[in-house]
Order: structure tokens, then C-alpha cells, then sequence
């Protein structure tokens, strides 16, 4: 992927208006994604000659959103993924433009994700959720239906043999929205959370309470990516892609037999080598956050705190807006809003352009970011962004 | 199992479906049958279709019998029901069982009489069986 290394920028980002209860449909939100997605690039939809997207069957076509944009496009195309797809999808766009099947790609998440089908569960049939699931009828006759517990799993053990604890949690969460605070968008703009209060808070399924969960809201975002050359005519400071890796790894979906790997472990030395630098050099960081330990673990699996310093590197305040890395400065899907891990990366972006500058949000003098996607323990995709 | 049981069990019952009806057949016995691959001998659980291990097809069920031990490999305690059925049963605990005659293989399950403050990482299990239905029984742990 070396070949790649800044020939390929994201030029526009946009998102719907936030909230519990849209009233509308996914379509709609994704067409107001798309189309401040395009004015951000100061582009016109019919710029755009490839439209992509993923689901888990709670979203609209890509042939509805160009058919509403009143563009026909050459590709359209649609995949049913999880937490790594923005990354998956990039790559994607990056190889249609490469082998000249297309020129500039909008790629989008749109979900009711609180009004509609909730990513959390709830109203699904459990012999539904068997039969979907890799191995489901090895895990919902025991109660097992919900992502928390699923990665609870993953979690108790990790944090057991590697010394983490509530706290280094509770740092993460607190850490996160401390951004929010700054962030008038945010779900929990106005909510800041102390550690005195989240370590007064109880469990919803252990290790994870209600604030080491991601929040769940109706929302779609877009991102529009080109080439290099093609940037240049754009409106918006082009966001160049040094790098990306994607792999899978662990073995069952949704049955972890092992919590000593995990894919981002084997994405990162991919990751570091396409983008021809080290963890030392990120500035700023957008780390897949669903919950709370995901986010140690990913800092561990991509070298940016130190193996078994993870919980250390934490509570020093690494995180915070004058950390060591500055992470999920909007506040993340922890605080800000969940669109299946693409606000983050509409972060990333804004912070790598210095589209804060002159405000109390922007991480200073960042030129490097780290932008992690993570479906599970099984899959991961990553990339590293600069201006 | 008496007709009280019967008219209670309101949780989801494992679905037998091609790939894994000699499991379930197994534990409707009170047995545990593990698929194994004959070409890489790994033991595949969850089974499926072909070794995940290798992807080789030439996989077969071996019977295990019906005294099972295990320690706590991970763990977690829920205290809302995820799931309907699951109201009666909070807090729940879902764990990650290392079998300790062929520790590559890890069995989920409740621990029935397990809480937060029993479990941890290491504790020693034995496989129950739990009847449900008049023909359908559910592989669960208790702690030792």
C-alpha cells in the first residue's frame, strides 16, 4: 500500500442533523449527510461517479442516495459490515480510482440507530439472532445477545492480566467527554462526567457501565474521497491518506476463544509501514470506541502507549486535549453520537485541516493522525491521515 | 422435569441446524460431543461446516462423556436481561469455560450458582445439564 502514500485525499465530510427520534427515514439523513458532505468539498453531486456504503440492513442504498441526488453513477455498492468498514470502504474507493473505475467516491452511514433497529438489541427474535450470528446458538440460549456482553468477554480477561482497572476505564470515559463539553453537537454536551461520579456508577454487564458503552442516535455521515490531483480543485484543505491496513484475524465472529490477539494487533506494523512512519509521529487520534476497553486495547495494539502501560498512559491524561495524544476530540461514540464508527472519522479530518483553529477544540500543531476502525477482536481496518 | 418447568422456560432454545445437531443431540443424552478435524486434529467449537482451523471437510464428532471440568477462562455478570426469557435470571453469569482435558476448546455457558463475588478468572467448573423442554437440555456449568 506504500505505492498509495498521499495520492489520495478526503475532500468533504458532512453529517445529518443529530438526535434520539429523526422522524425521518435513513434516506433523509443520508442525503443531508451527502449534500454537506459535497458543499464542504464545494463540489456538485454530479461530481461524484461512485456512491458506497455499509449496514447491517438499518440503512438506505447507495442506488437511492444518487437516484435522490439525481446523479447516475458508475458504482454503487453496498456491503453489510461493522466497526472497520469507513477504513474497508476508503480502501475501496482508493482501488476504484486507481484502476480509473472511478473518480471521486461519496461514502456514507445512515442509521435511525436509536428510533430504529438498535445496534444495543432489543425487539429481535432470538431464533433470528442464532441463526445470524456465527455460532449464535452457542451464545443466546445463555443471554448472550448484546455487543457489551460479547466484548465484557474479551475485556474481563485482558483487563485481568494486564493489570487494568475501573479506573483506567473510567479515564477513557471521562477523557471523552471532556470533549463533548466542547462540542455543541454532542449527545452529552452539558453532561460532563467526573470520575467520582462513573466510579459511583453500577454495571450493566461487567466490566461496563452505562458510560463504558457507546451511545446509540440517529444520524448519517459522508465522506467524499479523490485523488490528490483532483483535491486541488477542491474548496476544503484536502486530507491526505499516507497509509491504510485492514485483516482479519480471530477465528467466530461473535465466539472469542482466545483474547490474547486481536486483528488490530496485525494491522498496525502493516499500518505503520504503508504510511512510512511510527506511533511517535501521530499527533492526534480517532480510536473506534464502542466501549470503553476498546479503546486501551487498540492503544496497546497499535504501539501508542506502551504494553502493560496502557492504564498508566491513560490516567496521566494522555487523552485530554493537551495529552500526549489528543483521542476522539469531539467526543467520541461514547459521548458525541454513534454512527458506526464514521463521526470519528469526520473528526479526524477536521482536526488534521485545523478547521478549529482560533476555537478551544483544536489540537495544535497536529499534523499526523490515526484514524482505527474495529468490528470486533476479528476485524480491523486503520489508516494515518495528514494535511 | 416437572410440568411447573415446562410452562417457565421462557429463554431461547438452541437451534440444531445442520452444522451443529450432533452437539445438541449430545446434550439432549447430558453428553458433550466435540467436532474434530481428522486432518489437523484441532477441535472445532462452535462446529461448522469444515475445520476452522484448516478448512478441511474431513471433520467428525467424538463423544466426550458427561463428567466435564473446566476453569473460568473470562467472564462477565449482566444485571439486565439482554435477551427476553432472561428477567428471572439477573445478575446473570455468562462465562468462557477452558475445558481442562482439551484446554483449546472453550465452552459458554451460565454458572448457575455463580455471582460477582464467587467467579473470577481460574474458578473450577463441572458441566451440568439443564432439561428445558420434555427432549431438549442445555449444557450449563456449576461451580465446583
Amino acid at each position: 500500500m506504500s505505492t498509495i502514500r498521499n495520492k489520495y485525499a478526503i475532500v468533504g465530510v458532512g453529517e445529518s442533523k443529530r438526535s434520539k427520534n429523526s422522524g425521518v427515514t435513513p434516506l433523509h439523513l443520508a442525503l443531508d449527510a451527502a449534500r454537506a458532505a459535497i458543499a464542504d468539498a464545494g463540489m456538485d453531486a454530479k461530481d461524484i461517479d461512485a456512491f458506497m456504503s455499509y449496514s447491517e440492513h438499518d440503512s438506505c442504498t447507495p442506488h437511492q442516495v444518487a437516484t435522490y441526488l439525481g446523479v447516475r453513477p458508475g458504482v454503487v455498492k453496498e456491503i453489510i459490515g461493522g466497526g472497520s468498514s469507513t477504513e474497508l470502504l476508503i480502501a475501496d474507493a482508493v482501488g476504484l480510482i486507481e484502476t480509473g473505475q472511478a473518480k471521486t467516491v461519496l461514502i456514507y452511514r445512515a442509521m435511525n440507530g436509536r428510533s430504529g433497529m438498535r445496534m444495543g438489541g432489543g425487539g429481535w427474535s432470538t431464533d433470528l439472532l442464532q441463526s445470524a450470528f456465527d455460532g449464535g446458538s452457542f451464545i443466546i440460549p445463555y443471554g448472550a445477545g448484546s455487543p457489551g456482553q460479547w466484548f465484557g468477554l474479551f475485556a474481563t480477561r485482558h483487563m485481568h492480566l494486564n493489570g487494568l482497572t475501573q479506573e483506567h476505564l473510567g479515564h477513557v470515559c471521562t477523557s471523552f467527554y471532556e470533549h463533548a463539553q466542547r462540542n455543541p453537537n454532542a449527545f452529552f454536551y452539558g453532561k460532563p462526567l467526573t470520575m467520582e461520579e462513573y466510579m459511583k456508577t453500577a454495571h450493566l454487564s461487567s466490566p461496563f457501565t452505562k458510560h463504558d458503552f457507546c451511545l446509540e442516535s440517529d444520524e448519517a455521515n459522508a465522506i467524499i474521497v479523490t485523488s490528490a490531483e483532483r483535491a486541488k480543485d477542491c474548496k476544503s484543505t484536502p486530507v491526505h491518506i499516507m497509509g491504510m491496513a485492514a485483516r482479519q484475524s480471530v477465528s467466530h465472529a461473535h465466539y472469542w476463544k482466545n483474547v490474547d490477539e486481536v486483528a488490530s494487533d496485525y494491522v498496525a506494523p502493516e499500518l505503520y509501514k504503508a504510511a512510512g512512519i511510527t506511533p511517535e509521529d501521530i499527533d492526534v487520534a480517532s480510536i473506534y470506541d464502542c466501549f470503553s476497553w476498546v479503546v486501551l486495547r487498540q492503544l496497546e495494539a497499535y504501539g501508542l502507549a506502551p504494553k502493560g502501560e496502557v492504564g498508566d498512559f491513560v490516567a496521566a491524561g494522555n487523552l485530554r486535549l493537551n495529552g500526549k495524544l489528543p483521542t476522539n476530540t469531539a467526543g467520541g461514540m461514547l459521548s458525541e453520537g454513534y454512527t458506526h464508527g464514521m463521526n470519528n472519522v469526520l473528526e479526524i479530518v477536521r482536526q488534521v485541516r485545523h478547521e478549529y483553529a482560533g476555537t478551544n477544540r483544536q489540537v495544535e500543531n497536529c499534523e499526523i493522525g490515526i484514524c482505527t476502525g474495529w468490528a470486533g477482536p476479528d476485524i480491523a481496518g486503520a489508516m494515518v491521515l495528514s494535511k | 422435569m416437572s410440568e411447573e418447568t415446562k410452562v417457565k422456560y421462557e429463554k431461547p432454545i438452541p437451534l440444531k441446524t445442520l452444522d451443529n445437531t450432533p452437539y445438541w443431540d449430545a446434550a439432549d443424552r447430558h453428553e458433550l460431543a466435540l467436532q474434530k478435524c481428522n486432518t489437523c486434529n484441532a477441535y472445532n467449537h462452535p462446529p461448522g461446516p469444515s475445520c476452522a482451523s484448516c478448512g478441511s471437510v474431513d471433520v467428525i464428532w467424538e463423544n466426550q462423556g458427561s463428567v466435564i471440568q473446566g476453569k473460568v477462562y473470562s467472564y462477565v455478570v449482566s444485571y439486565r436481561p439482554f435477551l427476553p426469557g432472561f428477567q428471572n435470571d439477573i445478575p446473570l453469569v455468562i462465562a468462557v469455560v477452558e475445558l481442562d482435558h482439551l484446554p483449546e476448546v472453550k465452552i459458554i455457558g451460565n454458572i448457575l450458582n455463580g455471582n460477582a463475588e464467587n467467579v473470577t478468572i481460574g474458578s473450577a467448573v463441572n458441566m451440568v445439564w439443564e432439561d428445558v423442554t420434555e427432549d431438549r437440555a442445555v449444557p450449563q456449568w456449576v461451580l465446583a
